[in-house]
């Protein structure tokens, strides 16, 4: 639907006073390499935050740190949009898989005894609770989450000794009347609370269905109708996602192959004797040649030109690789003269990025959620 | 007596004689110290070469009419470090020091010395943490002939430029207490200047002053006020204060006339829950000009008042001096800032006045300035439960640059948007309390800011399916060359000519470029060293070219 054109090797140099500019200056045709693997086909790259359920995390994924791990080894489903792991809808109790990576990336410590914590809940709501909060985060007392005495005890070793003097002379009593077992389940619940605080690991978006369908039943026929229907493709949409992931997905759809970024790419020059540019020392000019016609629907047009359409499987500056309907793959070299016209057929939802407002937001999902 | 005195000369003379034996290299590799804060030319002894951040290269031998003709000499790989804790690849973020003739750069838990005509290992220093992040290190400092790093658990370890052997340690910080220290420690004086992160349990920020000596603390200036201090009234209460965040994370500059440096602080915590931090929440998120020699504060501008969107304001505040209103042809003493939450500012940098303040990514969160030219946050633009839509981070910690040539700022900026949800609706919220996702693909744009008016000349958005990474990205250089390398998110490193933007030379690296590029003369050669994943790229221009610029 929109189309972006793009000439030269430049998507690029957008300068508001610089024309676009062809990269370097190789004076190459553009080359189909035809892989080994041309028989498969390409599974489409994942460009957008897509699967309801990430996959286990490898690495940590953390948009949210000052500055997160690094990246390039993530497995493309647990996507970079998703900053932090969303437990499945059907996830068995438990911390949820990203937790145990968070944790060690943080660098937060042995993870606290689940059902020790539990058995110290109650405890603590009737010995703690007082003065310290229903969830030790401070009231008459303090604080006991930033306590540095909590935040450097293991399993209870420093804790339990301590509740067991107390400490009177701050009108804190001795707890010596509790077990030395409930006294580390007690701190086990602690080390739980911060767990739930610091460990993003464990974070769950939830409840988040708060707007008024109404309102997002008027937008959605307002604005989404001309390319949706409740009873087609929309039908079912509250039950296909959870409601964190429908309210993602509905604004920006994952992108699957049948939402592919598609390109149009045309060389007006000749297709003969071209090379492979600018490898640096992996293919220094010249030696990764790769010689031929265009294939397929690499033909010349009438008027001359070279024609290559397919899917987009990437593009940079300087080249651009394109899977055809045989899954054929063909990297393109962006020397002088070739164009390339990416199409995206998410466009329309592209344009709603950042212009939609909240308000909108909220309500169409909510309504959307009533879709069942 | 005569007897001892000869013999003590002779095992001189033989400890001298091995020094020399290795390598040729007869004397310690010390630092003039009259080097630091001059333009890097011969040396990069500094984060940013030299003391203004503006990661500027007088150096014109490589330009913009041979720069397609750039070699590469040599590589060197990182390979006896695999996966770290949270970390799958070694990552190489550090910016390289190099002194006579020595490159000097990190990765988390590992210092290299390696020679930089050869690109030979030369020693390496492990340090073996217990907690801390390692997401990255920024590099070193040095003083005299030693260097100082940080592990990731907030231990400054000072080593001997020649051997790697440990001087001296000092921990300032407790990774219990979920502190960490990713950055470049920064010499002014006799001070070792070093910053603190972390998120997850409400730190409250710090940057301290360490005797490059004894590595013992000579002043520490918190980012948050205590009680009665000014700046207190932008909290609720003093306890918020003391859990309010502020990391200082990223090296800072330093005007030797002034006597000033200048830093950046870091988001304010809780990170996405503001509901128990009512208020600007000072010296979060702001630039501040603090007295190398008392830490104590000058002034200080937030460009992001009451942060509730990880925007920590770490970004570099690069000195500039331009003649930028025109008036008495009188060159200003500036500070430039393109900061994470999109917004860029110029100030004076002598008490903090703003000169230019304007967004340069479109943004939804500003509901303009205030009297002082801070940006204003739109109230109904914060994390909730629900959900709000705002940009994700700007920029990060990759390294802007400035032209004195063009009087363009550089930066590698990113476009998107995410969703951010308040998942800590506690009235006393803690940690994060919040997230966010992202819509969509993100895009990295690299941007050429006009600083007298914060506009964009031009502009290099680079295509890429995938979107730019949130938390690796290129740094810049620009040179008298007329040049700027950088690189993309594909494993492409770039130049591009400075004024226009044109891209002149490229090299596929095996990772994208994750550092901060330098450059240097050596041996009558300009080099440019580079870093993509795990590889250091050394380049200098190939033989005809070189012969033709060196005639």
């Amino acid at each position: 639907m929109l189309r972006v054109l793009l000439a030269g090797g430049a998507l690029a140099c957008t300068p508001l006073a610089v024309l676009a500019q062809a990269p370097t200056a190789a004076a190459a045709v553009p080359t189909p390499v035809p892989t080994a693997a041309a028989a498969e086909p390409t599974p489409a790259p994942t460009a957008a935050p897509a699967a309801p359920t990430p996959a286990p995390m490898v690495g940590p994924v953390l948009a949210s740190a000052a500055d997160a791990a690094p990246s390039p080894e993530r497995p493309k489903s647990a996507s970079p949009s998703a900053p932090m792991p969303v437990p499945q809808a059907s996830a068995p109790s438990g911390p949820p898989r990203g937790a145990q990576a968070v944790r060690e990336f943080l660098g937060l410590g042995p993870a606290p005894d689940a059902a020790a914590a539990k058995r110290g809940a109650p405890i603590f709501a009737s010995n703690c609770a007082f003065c310290h909060g229903p969830q030790a985060r401070g009231a008459e007392g303090p604080s006991l989450i930033y306590s540095e005495l909590v935040l450097k005890d293991v399993h209870g070793a420093t804790i339990a000794d301590f509740l067991k003097a107390g400490r009177p002379e701050k009108g804190m009593p001795s707890f010596a009347t509790l077990s030395d077992e409930q006294r580390k389940d007690v701190a086990e619940f602690l080390h739980q609370q911060i767990e739930d605080v610091a460990n993003r690991g464990t974070y769950e978006i939830k409840n988040i269905v708060l707007g008024d369908p109404k309102k997002g039943a008027s937008y959605v026929a307002a604005h989404c109708l001309g390319c949706h229907s409740i009873t087609g493709d929309l039908k079912g949409l509250g039950e296909k996602w959870r409601p964190a992931d429908l309210q993602r997905n509905w604004i920006m759809p994952p992108r699957t192959a049948a939402l592919a970024i598609t390109a149009t790419v045309r060389d007006s020059r000749r297709a003969n004797d071209s090379q492979r540019t600018g490898d640096g020392q992996r293919a220094p000019q010249g030696q990764s040649a790769v010689k031929g016609q265009p294939t397929g629907d690499g033909q010349p047009t009438p008027d001359g030109q070279h024609t290559w359409q397919g899917r987009v499987q990437q593009i940079d500056d300087f080249r651009v690789s394109l899977v055809n309907d045989s899954g054929q793959l063909t990297v393109i070299e962006r020397n002088p003269g070739i164009t390339v016209e990416l199409h995206d057929p998410l466009a329309p939802h592209v344009a709603m990025i950042g212009n939609l407002a909240d308000p909108d937001m909220i309500n169409v999902t909510a309504y959307l959620e009533t879709l069942k | 007596m005569k007897r001892s005195a000869a013999k003590a000369t002779l095992i001189g003379l033989g400890a001298l004689a091995a020094l020399v034996g290795l390598g040729g290299r007869a004397r310690a590799n010390e630092l003039d110290m009259a080097t630091l804060g001059k333009p890097p030319t011969t040396s990069w002894p500094t984060f940013n070469g030299d003391y203004t951040g503006n990661r500027f290269s007088t150096l014109k031998q490589i330009n913009t009419s041979n720069v397609s003709s750039l070699q590469l000499q040599w590589s060197y790989r990182i390979t006896e470090v695999r996966a770290q804790r949270g970390a799958p690849v070694p990552v190489i973020k550090a910016t390289p020091l190099l002194v006579n003739g020595i490159l000097y750069f990190t990765i988390p838990n590992n210092v290299y010395a390696v020679d930089a005509r050869t690109g030979v290992k030369l020693w390496t220093h492990s340090w073996v943490d217990e907690g801390g992040h390692l997401v990255g290190n920024r590099g070193l400092g040095m003083y005299r002939n030693w260097l100082y790093f940080l592990g990731p658990d907030d231990w400054v370890i000072c080593v001997d430029s020649n051997t790697g052997k440990e001087r001296w340690r000092k921990q300032i910080a407790d990774a219990r207490l979920q502190y960490f220290t990713t950055t470049a420690p920064l010499v002014v004086k006799n001070h070792v200047l070093v910053g603190v992160g972390g998120d997850a349990m409400d730190i409250r920020g710090f940057l301290v002053s360490l005797d490059p000596e004894t590595g013992d603390i000579q002043w520490k200036w918190w980012t948050t006020p205590g009680a009665g201090e000014p700046g207190i009234e932008t909290w609720p209460s003093v306890d918020a204060a003391m859990h309010g965040g502020g990391g200082t994370w990223l090296p800072g500059t330093y005007d030797p006339d002034l006597n000033l440096i200048y830093w950046g602080t870091g988001n304010t915590n809780p990170v996405f829950a503001g509901q128990g931090r009512k208020g600007a929440n000072l010296y979060t998120t702001s630039i501040v000009a603090l007295n190398p020699d008392t830490g104590k504060l000058a002034w200080h501008f937030q460009v992001s008042p009451h942060d509730t969107h990880d925007w920590d304001n770490t970004e570099s505040p690069v000195l500039i001096d331009a003649n930028i209103d025109g008036k008495d042809g009188k060159p200003r003493k500036l500070l430039a800032q393109a900061a994470r939450n999109g917004w860029f500012v110029v100030l004076d940098r002598a008490n903090g006045k703003k000169v230019v303040s304007t967004p340069y990514v479109k943004l939804n969160w500003a509901k303009g300035t205030d009297k002082l030219g801070q940006p204003i946050p739109d109230p109904a633009i914060q994390p909730t439960v629900a959900g709000s839509m705002t940009i994700i981070s700007a920029t990060n910690w990759q390294s802007p640059s400035y032209s004195r040539d063009t009087g363009l700022f550089y930066v590698n900026s990113v476009e998107g948007f995410g969703i951010y949800y308040l998942l800590d609706t506690n009235p006393k919220p803690s940690g994060y309390g919040g997230t966010v996702n992202l819509l969509g693909t993100t895009t990295r744009v690299l941007k050429a800011l006009d600083v007298r008016t914060g506009k964009v000349r031009w502009q290099h958005e680079y295509p890429n399916l995938n979107g730019a990474p949130a938390t690796l990205g290129p740094g810049l250089l620009s040179t008298a060359g007329n040049l700027v390398f950088t690189g993309d998110d594909q494993g492409n490193l770039i130049a591009y000519s400075a004024d226009e933007g044109r891209i002149l030379w490229h090299f596929r690296a095996e990772a994208p470029e994750s550092n901060g590029p330098i450059t240097y003369l050596q041996d009558d050669r300009q080099w440019l060293v580079m870093a993509a994943g795990d590889t250091l790229y050394a380049y200098t221009l190939a033989p005809p070219a070189l012969n033709r610029a060196t005639q």
